[in-house]
Formats: structure tokens, sequence, C-alpha cells
């Protein structure tokens, strides 16, 4: 495995991407939370995962923000 | 490609955070640098002879238009002040989150009036008559005029109710003796641990026994368990839930968090309930801590009438002590264990991951360290006045005043819930999702009487005295 999913082009966690695509997250909670932490969602397999995750379809991004 | 897909093209979707990074992109910190740093202008203004007092401005109680006319002739400029400080406070953290201050001041400037005539309504004489708690009128108001009138989705820049409920318990902390939290939590944790693990678990064997998936389960039931959507979305990610997993937790555990805001004070206070105790039953039984603040602030304006013992600070302290001492801060352990399991056990190879005890701090909820910081700063200032003078100098000058701006954090989040909650657009749920949860609700009420209203019952009808 090349790299997690935190650097691959299909895995999204932009907290306002998150809010948008579940609809009530920010009823009742925020994906600006610290419970959230880095999870986002995988394009490609349809999952909600940790930004620690890893699989055999990892593919670069080709840019990823930083604010390091 | 979907239509937030193409929304979000364009931009990067994928953010990396330095681990330090957290202190200006996380709700949480920013809840923290707010609201202590109320606090501590508040202790400075105060040991020089100040106070927070005119910015903290509320409608007084009136029974005349005239009466209420006359107080807003008079102190106006006092509100504007107050707008324009949340205002500017709000817009900077969520700047720094990402998000638009010309987005959020519009729409914040529409629930700060709103808040205002939710305010003036409750501290109308006949309010108590009428049951025109603050906390319901602002749910019902902003229920009505997100489901019946509508609103532009921009507006939804300025319904941020964690941040704001999040600020408040900050401030919250301020008003809580220290001391409270050390002889009360351990009662909390204890009883709130017994209901979370049998939550947890009646949620996810009947999850399973309807044939849901394992991940499906184990979300549905930290939600059920530990703090509703919050915990939802945490275990998901933990666990690598199913994209349409989390949607399904976040409809469940609104629609009952919405029916027990209601549910809860009233009947507890048609079974005459003492204050303390009707808030650590919500504190058990509420599934978030905005939801959970609205039942517990109703309950704590029945308080002293009709019978029921105790006054409203016992209801929410009890609340508080039981939900985010007792429930909230274990969310990074369940989401720990629940990793281990689900890497080891349910699909090793699938997650590509170890799970990594570290993950217990990372989803720590961090304003609960603000919460403890602002008790403990506040009770280490003024532990060396006695009670006379606590009660005539440090109360009018300190206290009650955070007080006053809790009340107003509290209404943003209370409107803020009802207008960002549209029905029609949440995830349909199904019948086995909501059996699971169902049953899980059903049991969590009766433990959560049981042990608030009958084994514990002397300790929280007590508390504070």
């Amino acid at each position: 495995m090349k790299g997690t999913c935190r650097a691959c082009l299909h895995f999204r966690n932009d907290p306002a991407y998150l809010e948008a695509i579940f609809q009530g997250l920010n009823v009742m909670s925020s994906a600006w939370a610290s419970v959230v932490a880095e999870d986002g969602l995988c394009l490609r397999h349809d999952r909600y995962l940790s930004a620690e995750a890893s699989c055999p379809d990892f593919t670069a991004a080709s840019s990823v923000t930083s604010d390091a | 490609m979907s239509k937030v897909e193409t929304d979000f093209s364009g931009r990067f979707a994928v953010r990396r955070s330095s681990r330090w990074s957290e202190l200006w992109r996380k709700e949480d910190w920013w809840a923290i640098w707010l609201g202590l740093g109320i606090v501590v202008i508040g202790l400075v203004l105060f040991a020089h002879g100040g106070s927070w007092r005119w910015v903290a401005v509320v409608p007084p109680k009136w029974t005349s238009l005239a009466q209420l006319g006359a107080h807003f002739a008079d102190n106006w400029p006092r509100y504007v002040v107050q707008f324009l400080l949340w205002g500017a406070a709000f817009s900077v953290a969520l700047t720094a989150l990402g998000l638009k201050a010309r987005e959020f001041l519009p729409a914040f400037a529409f629930v700060y009036l709103l808040s205002v005539a939710v305010i003036v309504l409750g501290q109308w004489d006949r309010a108590n008559y009428y049951n025109l708690e603050p906390p319901l009128v602002a749910l019902v108001l902003g229920l009505v005029i997100a489901n019946v009138i509508g609103l532009p989705r921009w507006l939804d820049a300025g319904f941020r109710v964690e941040f704001y409920i999040k600020t408040g318990i900050v401030l919250l902390g301020a008003t809580l003796p220290f001391t409270l939290i050390i002889w009360a939590g351990p009662i909390a944790i204890f009883q709130a641990s017994i209901v979370s693990i049998v939550t947890f678990s009646v949620i996810y064997w009947v999850g399973l026994k309807l044939g849901l998936d394992r991940r499906l389960a184990a979300t549905l039931g930290a939600g059920g368990a530990v703090c509703g959507v919050s915990a939802a979305i945490a275990i998901a990610g933990a666990v690598g839930a199913k994209k349409d997993d989390a949607p399904i937790a976040i409809t469940l555990v609104i629609l009952w968090a919405i029916v027990m805001i209601f549910v809860l004070p009233f009947v507890a206070h048609a079974l005459h309930l003492p204050a303390g105790v009707a808030g650590a039953w919500i504190g058990t039984s509420e599934f978030a801590d905005a939801a959970g603040f609205a039942a517990a602030q109703t309950y704590g304006g029945f308080a002293g009438q009709n019978s029921i013992a105790g006054n409203a600070d016992q209801s929410v302290f009890a609340f508080t002590l039981m939900k985010v001492v007792g429930r909230d801060v274990w969310i990074g352990i369940w989401a720990f264990i629940l990793a281990i399991v689900a890497s080891t056990r349910w699909e090793k190879r699938a997650l590509g991951r170890k799970a990594n005890a570290a993950e217990i701090w990372w989803r720590f909820p961090k304003f609960v360290i603000g919460f403890i910081a602002a008790s403990l700063l506040v009770t280490w200032v003024t532990s060396g006045y006695s009670l006379a003078d606590f009660n005539k100098i440090v109360n009018p000058g300190l206290i009650a005043p955070i007080k006053d701006l809790r009340t107003w954090a509290f209404i943003f989040c209370f409107l803020s819930i009802g207008l960002t909650t549209r029905f029609r657009e949440f995830a349909r749920a199904g019948n086995k999702p909501f059996l699971a949860f169902s049953s899980g609700v059903a049991v969590n009420v009766v433990l959560g009487f049981i042990l608030s209203a009958w084994v514990f019952a002397s300790h929280w009808a007590n508390l504070t005295q």
C-alpha cells in the first residue's frame, strides 16, 4: 500500500464538504468538531474512513492543502 | 458527479492539518478561546471594579408593552454593542475555520434579532402560564421558519449550533464551582457509564438480530449511548462505516433528540421531580448536548413553582455533569475500542490501518477542557470571599453577567437547531435501523429514570445545597 487516505485523490475530508454530503450533521454536531478528527469520505469505495486508513486503490492526489 | 461534488470541484477537498493546527482549525478550540477570553476579561474587569454588566444586557421581566418599550429606548446601544462583539468574535473564529464572515454576519444578525424576540417573550410575566419557556419557543420558532417558510441555504453560515453550545458550556464552567465537579463528577461518570454501556449493547444487539451491518449497528449504538450525532460520526469514521450509515444515524438521533426535548421536561414535571433529579435524567437520556441543554433549561424554568423543588441551576448543573463529564469525554475511548474491534475482527484488510491510542486524544471533545478551566479559574479567584461577600460582590459583578452571556449563547444555539432542521432533507432511516435505535431509546429512558429518580435521587436532589 502506497499511502494513506489523507493523501489520496479519492478522499474528501473538507468540513464544508462533509456537512454538504451528510445532511443534518450541522443540526446537533459539526464537521469542524474535534470528535471528527481527520475522517473523510472515500469516493472510490463509498466508505467513511479515518485519514490513516489505506488500500490498494490509493491514488496520490495532485495537490493536498496543508496548513502545517 | 453529484451536485455537491460539482460545487466543490476546483477547490481542494482534502486538508492536511499539522497536529498544532488543531488549535485554530477545530471549533472546540475556538469555543475555548472565546469562552475563556470572556471569563478572563470578566475577571480583569472585576479586579479593577468593572464588569461585563453593561454589555451583558438582557430584557427584564415585563408586564406591559410600555415598560418593554422604555427598556429598549434606554438600552438599545447596549444591545448594538453586544451584537457587534458577538459578531466580531464569532467572525474571527469562523474565518479561521474557513467559513466566510460576509455570509455569517447577515445570518447572525437574523439569529440575534430572533433571540431578542425569544428572550423578550420568555420575560413576559404571563410566559410561565402559557409554558413559553425560551428554549422551547426558540426551537419551535426555528422549526417553523425552516420547514414552513423556508430560508436560503447561505443563511446556514450563521446557524452554528455546536459552536454556540460549546461556547456556552465554557461560560457555564465559570458559574459552576469546581468543588461541585469533584463532588458530583464520580457519581455522574458511574451512572452515565452504566447507561451508556447498556444502551450501546441493546442497540447493537437488536441491530444485529435485525440483520444490520455491524458498522451501522455500532454507529447507531454510539449515537444513542454517548453523545448523539457527534458520537455517531466519530464511530462511523473509526469503524469505516459505509457512506449511508452516518446519515441514517444522524436522522434517528435528531428525530429522537427533538422528541425528548419536549417529552423529558414535561414528563418530569408531571412526576414533580426535583430540578436536580430531572437534570440528571435528561443528562442520561438525551442524545445531544444542544438538545439536552434545551430540555434542562426548560425544566430549570419550572423549578421553584408548581411543587417542583430546587432551582434552575440544579437542573442545568446536573445535566452538565451527567452529559458533558459523564458521557461526552469518553467518545475517544469508545472510538479507540471500536477501531480495534473493526480492524482486527471485522475486516482486517479493508481498513488498512491499526487502531492508535492517540485517537483517544484527537477525538476528545476539547471544549470540556475549557469548561473545566473556567470552573477552576473562577473558583480559585473567588475562593477568598465569604459566602456573604460572594453573594453581595462576586455574584452581581462577575458571575451574573457571565451567566447572562451564556443565556445568549444558548438561545443562539436553540434557535439554530430549529433553523437547520429541515425534515424533508434528512436521509430515510428505514424500519430496521429505526427499531434498533428506538429499542435503545426505550431502555435508556427507563434506566436513566431509575438511576436518577430512585438509586441516586438524594444525590441529585441535593446538588449545590
